[in-house]
């Protein structure tokens, strides 16, 4: 075969056509394996190329996903803010709620601190049917419930010209003297059966010249004595409702209380007999 | 519910009446009442008290000997002691306090004062 060859080449520079056909067959093969080896880079380019892009979905997708997210955190934000902004001003309500309450029972306990101060006193005025005992309980409402420190009882003489000091604590003896109706502060007060109670000033601070508060003494619309405070206890620096409520009890029934026990001291303590009662025309 | 007990020691029946109007608004709350210093020890004798409330100006035996005889007192050592005084008596407060009170309050007293003091010791809400 090799001599064959060689006495081809030796015999042109044209080779047979059974070699040509051989030759361009094999070229052709080797073309097209070239070829296929193009296809081949070209075929792992685009696979390489796909896996790229594919994941390159997957990273989008992924972020998509992570702004589904993000979105849905920023509504629940939203919807938190929102409820906690609710919750606030409930609790702002609540709150002015609670202390509209804490008000209105310190108000009411007040009230009945008030009250019950109210009640004890008139309890014990009425208590005793003895005037010492009257005068002592008198004392122990001035003295306990308003807080005076220096005051008097007066009673007026049967003209009217006079009041004379009947009980007093805290008081000079050279000023236990009777005092005139006419022409003077408490005499006014007794004239007009109004209380001269002085507001503007500390009670604590009180003279016997000016003295914080004058409550007459009434039976039955007629006035028959006064009540006297020429100065209250340290630490009561002003007189409360309470106080005027009890100088009002005060003037009502601590004269009423004290003539009904001299009239029962008088009647040598005889309750009087039924018959007393039978004519009442009630 | 835990029921607690009280002991008023006052000599004035006017302030026992007020002590005990107000110590009714306390829940829960049993008020006993005594005349002065040696009832209240003959009661503190024959029970058991949660709290006392004392007035320091008494006939027979006054608030400072009560507050001292309840502190040697085993029974009652530890019981809490609140006690009423006048303003000007910071001396006789003071030696209360020595002895062994836990609180005091100033006369004229006011019924949310004393509810609110007793319920302080007594750790009531």
């Amino acid at each position: 075969m090799s001599h064959d060859r060689d006495d081809r080449g030796r015999q042109g520079s044209e080779p047979p056509p059974d070699l040509k056909k051989e030759r361009d067959q094999f070229l052709q093969t080797f073309a097209k394996g070239t070829k296929l080896e193009e296809f081949m880079q070209e075929h792992e380019q685009l696979q390489q190329r796909s896996r790229e892009l594919e994941n390159e979905n997957a990273r989008l997708r992924a972020t998509l996903e992570e702004n589904d997210a993000m979105r849905d955190l920023v509504h629940k934000i939203e919807k938190l803010e929102q409820e906690k902004r609710e919750l606030l001003s409930r609790f702002r309500e609540a709150e002015a709620l609670s202390t509209r309450f804490s008000a209105r029972f310190e108000q009411v306990e007040n009230e009945f601190s008030n009250l019950a101060n109210l009640f004890v006193a008139s309890n014990q005025i009425h208590s005793s049917l003895s005037p010492r005992g009257v005068t002592r309980r008198i004392k122990e409402v001035l003295a306990q419930l308003v807080g005076a420190e220096r005051y008097g009882v007066y009673l007026a003489n049967t003209e009217g010209t006079e009041l004379v000091p009947i009980a007093s604590e805290g008081v000079p003896a050279e000023k236990l003297v009777p005092m005139l109706t006419e022409g003077t502060r408490v005499g006014e007060a007794f004239r007009s059966g109004s209380a001269i109670v002085d507001e503007e000033c500390d009670p604590s601070q009180g003279t016997f010249e000016a003295p914080p508060a004058i409550v007459p003494l009434s039976i039955d619309d007629k006035v028959v004595g006064a009540i006297v405070i020429f100065a209250t206890l340290s630490q009561k620096k002003r007189f409360d409702t309470i106080d005027f409520e009890l100088f009002k009890l005060l003037g009502q029934h601590a004269a009423a209380a004290l003539v009904s026990a001299s009239l029962f001291a008088q009647a040598e303590r005889k309750l009087p007999g039924l018959e007393a009662f039978l004519d009442l025309s009630v | 519910m835990a029921e607690y007990s009280c002991l008023i020691v006052e000599d004035s029946p006017m302030m026992r009446q007020l002590l005990v109007f107000a110590l009714a608004r306390v829940k829960n709350l049993r008020v006993t009442e005594a005349d002065d210093g040696v009832d209240g020890l003959r009661k503190l004798a024959s029970a058991r008290y949660d709290i006392i409330v004392t007035d320091i100006n008494m006939p027979i035996m006054d608030g400072l000997k009560l507050v001292k005889r309840v502190r040697s007192d085993p029974v009652h050592k530890d019981t809490p002691i609140v006690i009423i005084t006048t303003e000007g008596s910071q001396e006789d407060r003071q030696r209360a306090l020595q002895l062994g009170a836990n609180a005091y309050i100033t006369k004229p007293i006011q019924a949310p004062q004393v509810i609110a003091t007793v319920k302080e010791l007594l750790k009531i809400d």
